[in-house]
């Protein structure tokens, strides 16, 4: 059967969502053989090397937003979800309590010692390995070692500061200057170096230190004290939210919209104000387009036109679809494949890093799986 | 420092036996008022020896208590 | 020790194992994926519909509290279902290798740019 030709305006309707008032239409992507006689849509890598794209809109160590544009909803869900819940990260998962008499209760803050993200040598990082615990059908697991586990201690004890005394003759009431140590926070956790860990995180810049020194963990008064020591493993989020090494990543589609008669005048005005500074702009109707028959711009010569300028600060609130005269003007949409990722990262690791972790990831998973389906089907 | 292996199945509390002190031993209270350390032996009368407050509090364990932070 | 076959990058969450349901034939199969969820079903799923010898492929989790992953494959003939199989798995990395490569190629060029400024 020959190929049909299918026209490029009509390749480009078939990848937009439609966005209406109460409904969205058109949501399921449509290019797999056979949904359209005559088209081939076989997988082809080669094709979609020429087609893929990735456009990066911030890029700082923490922070990065960039689109993938040719990708299917179901590639791009599946790199958010691994971005989540399976990237192996370090995090606080054993506490020793030697002492504490503080009024925060241990389990409590055993919990909060284990949610504090950490950071360390990123090289160290990817030496450490994956720590399996001891279960009934393996009583042993892999057993603390250097390799996988990472010390941690807390101690502080709560005492009177020096000028204690004159302090209180003048009724100051502030605890952080009444006493030493009344607050604890993140900072005074210590990294116990083992084994041969120190040839990765010896220095101040290069161990294991929590992201945020000033998070608050406990309140103490004189005569109180912690002293604890914490194993840290490497886990999944999937298993305990504490692993997952992104605050969130998330994405959205690139909107669109069309504006299909004209707007002209105060109207104009009106439909820019109903979406976000920078996506509508004003333009004037110039001699050429007031001459064309039917363009709908006849004699309005010199009025403002609204133009769609920039979607990507859209945030689709359909606001301008509450409003009746803008009605049959405007239509608004969402383009199937241009997913714009934005990737949070807590600090352990780069943001930029973990995508490409989480696509490696992914590739890991069918690896393993065309292993399993080899040794299954011999 | 020694890890003793009061590992329990769920991520909870040590369970030990409770140390009977014996004639011999003292322990170690705190009185309710004064929060004065008071030494008691088995058999002595519950009585703060400085206030002579009868309500004495327990001091919290020397023993390690293993948690999961979860 | 751990044994590592190859470089490792993700957690064991236990032995992979696939194996195929009862009532499958060459051209007509469903597998049961274990420790699978929707993130390789669907990815999966598509991978393996845009192949045109695939008459169907569907995936479902029989219950959300069991991580176990059911995948339907129905092949014309000429294809057996194991091979589908592993041409999705096979196009999947594929697609994950040219992904790697932009992303790196358009981070570093963003990089060059933002910083030479």
């Amino acid at each position: 059967m020959a190929p049909a030709r299918v026209s490029q305006t009509e390749l480009d309707a078939r990848k937009i969502v439609g966005v209406n008032a109460e409904t969205v239409t058109n949501v399921s992507s449509t290019d797999i053989p056979g949904h359209y006689p005559g088209e081939d849509h076989e997988w082809d890598l080669e094709d979609f090397r020429n087609t893929f794209k990735v456009k990066f809109h911030k890029h700082q160590p923490f922070d990065c937003a960039f689109s993938l544009i040719g990708i299917d909803a179901s590639i791009a869900n599946a790199f958010r979800r691994i971005l989540i819940a399976e990237i192996p990260t370090l995090a606080i998962e054993y506490v020793f309590v030697h002492n504490n008499t503080s009024i925060v209760q241990d389990e409590v803050l055993s919990h909060r010692l284990g949610l504090i993200p950490l950071t360390g040598n990123p090289a160290g990082l990817r030496w450490l390995q994956q720590y399996r615990k001891p279960t009934d059908e393996d009583p042993v697991g892999s057993g603390v070692q250097d390799v996988n586990t990472v010390v941690m201690k807390l101690k502080v004890e709560c005492t009177k500061a020096d000028n204690y005394d004159e302090l209180n003759k003048k009724r100051e009431d502030d605890p952080r200057l009444l006493y030493k140590h009344a607050h604890v926070y993140a900072k005074d956790l210590e990294f116990v170096v083992s084994g041969r860990q120190d040839t990765f995180f010896s220095g101040e810049a290069n161990q294991i230190k929590p992201v945020h020194p000033d998070i608050l963990l406990a309140k103490m008064r004189p005569g109180q004290c912690i002293d604890m020591e914490m194993h840290c493993i490497k886990g999944i989020g999937a298993d305990h939210a504490k692993f997952s090494p992104v605050a969130t990543a998330s994405y959205r589609l690139l909107p669109t919209i069309s504006i299909t008669k004209p707007i002209l005048g105060n109207e104009a005005k009106k439909f820019a104000r109903c979406f976000p500074k920078g996506v509508i702009g004003l333009e004037e109707v110039s001699r050429s387009e007031a001459k064309q028959k039917g363009s709908g711009y006849e004699g309005h010569e010199g009025e403002k036109k609204a133009v769609v300028k920039n979607t990507f600060k859209d945030t689709v609130s359909r606001e301008c679809l509450r409003h009746p005269e803008f009605e049959g003007k405007v239509k608004l949409g969402r383009v199937r494949d241009h997913f714009i990722f934005m990737v949070e990262s807590t600090g352990q690791y780069q943001s930029d890093e973990l995508f490409l972790e989480s696509v490696s990831i992914l590739k890991e998973k069918c690896a393993s799986m065309k292993r399993g389906l080899a040794e299954y089907t011999r | 420092m020694s890890r003793e292996a009061y590992v329990a199945p769920t991520s909870a509390f040590n369970t030990g036996t409770t140390v009977d002190p014996g004639p011999g031993l003292t322990t170690q209270y705190i009185c309710g008022d004064c929060n004065q350390k008071v030494l008691l032996k088995q058999g002595d009368g519950i009585r703060c020896k400085e206030c002579g407050h009868r309500i004495l509090y327990k001091e919290r364990t020397k023993r390690m208590v293993q948690f999961e932070a979860r | 020790m751990m044994e590592q076959t190859q470089q490792q990058t993700s957690i064991e969450t236990g032995p992979q194992r696939i194996r195929v349901l009862p009532g499958s034939n060459e051209t007509a199969a469903s597998f049961q994926f274990d420790q699978e969820d929707h993130t390789l079903g669907n990815a999966l799923r598509f991978m393996i519909m845009k192949n045109p010898e695939v008459e169907l492929c569907g995936y479902s989790i029989p219950h959300p509290s069991e991580a176990k992953m059911n995948l339907r494959i129905q092949t014309y003939e000429g294809t057996t279902v194991y091979d589908a199989l592993e041409k999705g798995l096979d196009d999947l990395m594929d697609l994950c290798d040219v992904v790697t490569t932009t992303f790196t190629d358009t981070r570093d060029d963003f990089a060059a740019s933002t910083g030479a400024e």
